[in-house]
């Protein structure tokens, strides 16, 4: 086993790693930007170390500096976390040839799992219905046109070096493919320095169901079930549930099978999520790869009964899957709302800021992961995520309304958070009933009927 | 003295760092208090007469500027700071004479230090001029970015 670990990473994330690797005895090392010196996870680690200015890009993103980090450190190994370096082949190299252990996959499965368009073909070659599409880059205009014919309107062109829900365009007809086309490749050059596109048919509304699978360095691969995805604002998850309320358990069979058979095809290791696309008449497509641990990791955790950050600690060391992981089954239902710095009433804009006063929810089946705290000020300079609140029940429902009644005691001050937005959506009828896809919050926003008014409180100053 | 008042001596003497006064004095409504700052301790000295005098605002306050060589250099130090995460040594060789010590001019160009990062060593420059007043990271421990290295006047 590790003796340390470095975290390569920032917020709620550092901390739950940090979480895991103080409970299995190992040392670590937070490495962070001068923006993050008074954060949570700086303050719990054993030893940190500053590694640049604020933007990521001057320090979360630098290799040179992290692994000169890890060297006075003197690590064993390294934990990426989920976004900046997490799904980089090129730094998980760096690791290996450092002889530090890079916790996720091997460099070459990430590389063939991280063009998006590459990992369509392997899951053809393993036997996946993929969305149908091109069968490779779409190099012209002309090109797109011709495809989009092919498998009809409408089309997405989405970046074979993307993540995210960036570098993704829908056209509804002919006229909007051309500058959905450019469009798409100049953000997708601007996000991931890489211009090359595929097109994809949309599928319209579908649900977004994406299986966890972990896989040690000895062979074992298995899947545990499936995470509903679907509730999405502009292509980034905002409510995720396990199980999914659309899930038979033919249904589940055929999907873990097959995402089983994706992993092993790419000898994959270390936990991974498989992404599909599910129609209204339960037909399921693949859409990518993520070769790295997960924001809603939390939701199997809480069904499936594990420790997925610990597991992945354990596989990155060469342990074989533990045996309550290699056997799991599903038993209750959970529920993960991701608490952003946002304002829902202004269209979800940014609110970075000093957090006056802070509480959090407890009580039977609440779960926080979260790395603010009352006086902590949110930085302008990363993603808003603040908080995730899951919440686990025997049936649906019950999770919903723990959800319901757990968000009415989440106090956050100073800043405005998606707090309100989520009691809502635990009291919208339709989501209530499990009848939604991916278009539902856009629906739900548009016809402005969401009341976002949060109770005023009296509990400090 | 009442709370409030405290924070309002801690403000006057924030107030004082920051534009660099060495004396202050105030009197109102009979109360009177005098704040002098000595090279590297504040002291506050505050009388309230017994029988309160019939309120008469006076407020003083003297700008001299700081008595002590030492107070003048320390405003004008610039700080030398890594770029870098790394071993910070002073010198090009384990037994190579240090690139600079306390009291050496440098310019803008001069190489002050070297910063091993990953078996590469980094020759650090200056990027500033004046004399070396303290050389402040330690020879063969590690530093990280932002971290001072050295102190200039």
């Amino acid at each position: 086993m590790f003796e340390k670990v470095l975290i390569a990473n920032r917020g709620e994330i550092a901390l739950r790693v940090i979480r895991a690797c103080k409970e299995l005895g190992i040392r670590t090392l937070a490495v962070y930007s001068e923006a993050d010196i008074d954060s949570l996870h700086v303050q719990l680690a054993d030893e940190s170390i500053c590694i640049g200015a604020a933007p990521s890009s001057e320090s979360y993103l630098k290799i040179d500096r992290i692994m000169s980090a890890a060297e006075i450190g003197d690590v064993d190994a390294i934990h990426p976390g989920y976004g900046f370096l997490a799904e980089n082949p090129h730094f998980a190299e760096v690791c290996e040839s450092c002889n530090i252990k890079f916790i996720g996959p091997s460099s070459p499965s990430m590389q063939a799992m991280g063009d998006k368009n590459a990992a369509r073909a392997f899951a053809r070659k393993a036997g996946l219905p993929v969305t149908p599409g091109s069968d490779g880059i779409v190099e012209t205009e002309g090109d797109a046109i011709k495809i989009a014919r092919r498998i009809g309107y409408p089309v997405m062109i989405k970046a074979a070096a993307g993540g995210g829900g960036r570098g993704m365009r829908t056209a509804h007809n002919e006229p909007s493919l051309q500058s959905a086309f450019h469009s798409a490749r100049h953000e997708a050059e601007k996000a991931f320095g890489n211009d090359q596109v595929y097109v994809e048919k949309l599928i319209i509304n579908p649900h977004h169901i994406e299986f966890q699978i972990v896989a040690d360095r000895h062979g074992h691969i298995v899947h545990l079930g499936e995470r509903d995805c679907s509730i999405q604002r502009r292509n980034q998850k905002v409510i995720e549930e396990c199980p999914s309320p659309l899930m038979t358990s033919g249904l589940r069979r055929k999907m873990g099978n097959a995402a089983v058979k994706l992993a092993k095809s790419v000898g994959y290791e270390n936990a991974g999520t498989i992404e599909f696309l599910v129609d209204q008449d339960r037909h399921f497509y693949f859409i990518e790869m993520n070769t790295r641990i997960q924001v809603e990791h939390t939701i199997t955790e809480e069904v499936y009964g594990c420790d997925l950050v610990k597991e992945q600690i354990r596989i990155a060391a060469g342990e074989t899957l533990s045996p309550h992981v290699a056997h799991a089954t599903p038993r209750l239902h959970a529920i993960q709302c991701r608490i952003n710095a946002e304002d829902p009433e202004k269209d979800f804009q940014p609110s970075p800021g000093r957090i006056a006063f802070y509480y959090a929810p407890g009580g039977r089946g609440v779960r926080i992961d979260s790395h603010v705290y009352t006086g902590y000020t949110v930085p302008p300079h990363y993603d808003s995520l603040i908080a995730k609140i899951i919440t686990v029940g025997a049936t649906r429902i019950n999770a919903i309304d723990r959800m319901r009644r757990a968000l009415g005691e989440y106090y956050i001050t100073g800043i405005k958070t998606t707090v309100p937005f989520h009691a809502a959506m635990m009291r919208n009828g339709e989501f209530r009933d499990g009848n939604y896809d991916t278009g539902f919050i856009e629906r739900v926003m548009s016809s402005g009927k969401l009341d976002l008014k949060s109770r005023p409180i009296r509990l400090h100053e | 003295m009442e709370l409030k008042d405290l924070k309002e001596i801690k403000a006057i003497i924030d107030l004082m760092k920051k534009n660099d006064l060495s004396v202050f004095e105030i009197e109102k409504d009979g109360f009177r208090l005098k704040l002098q700052k000595a090279p590297a301790v504040q002291t506050a000295a505050a009388t309230s007469p017994a029988v309160a005098s019939p309120s008469k605002t006076e407020e003083a306050i003297s700008e001299t500027t700081p008595s002590t060589p030492q107070s003048v250099e320390s405003l004008l130090h610039r700080e030398i700071v890594s770029p870098m995460v790394g071993t910070f040594y002073r010198s090009g060789s384990p037994d190579g004479p240090p690139f600079v010590d306390v009291g050496k001019t440098v310019t803008e160009d001069t190489v002050v230090c070297i910063i091993e990062a990953m078996k590469v060593m980094n020759e650090i420059k200056a990027e500033t001029s004046g004399v070396i007043a303290e050389v402040v990271a330690e020879n063969g421990k590690p530093v990280q970015f932002g971290q001072v290295l050295f102190r200039v006047r």
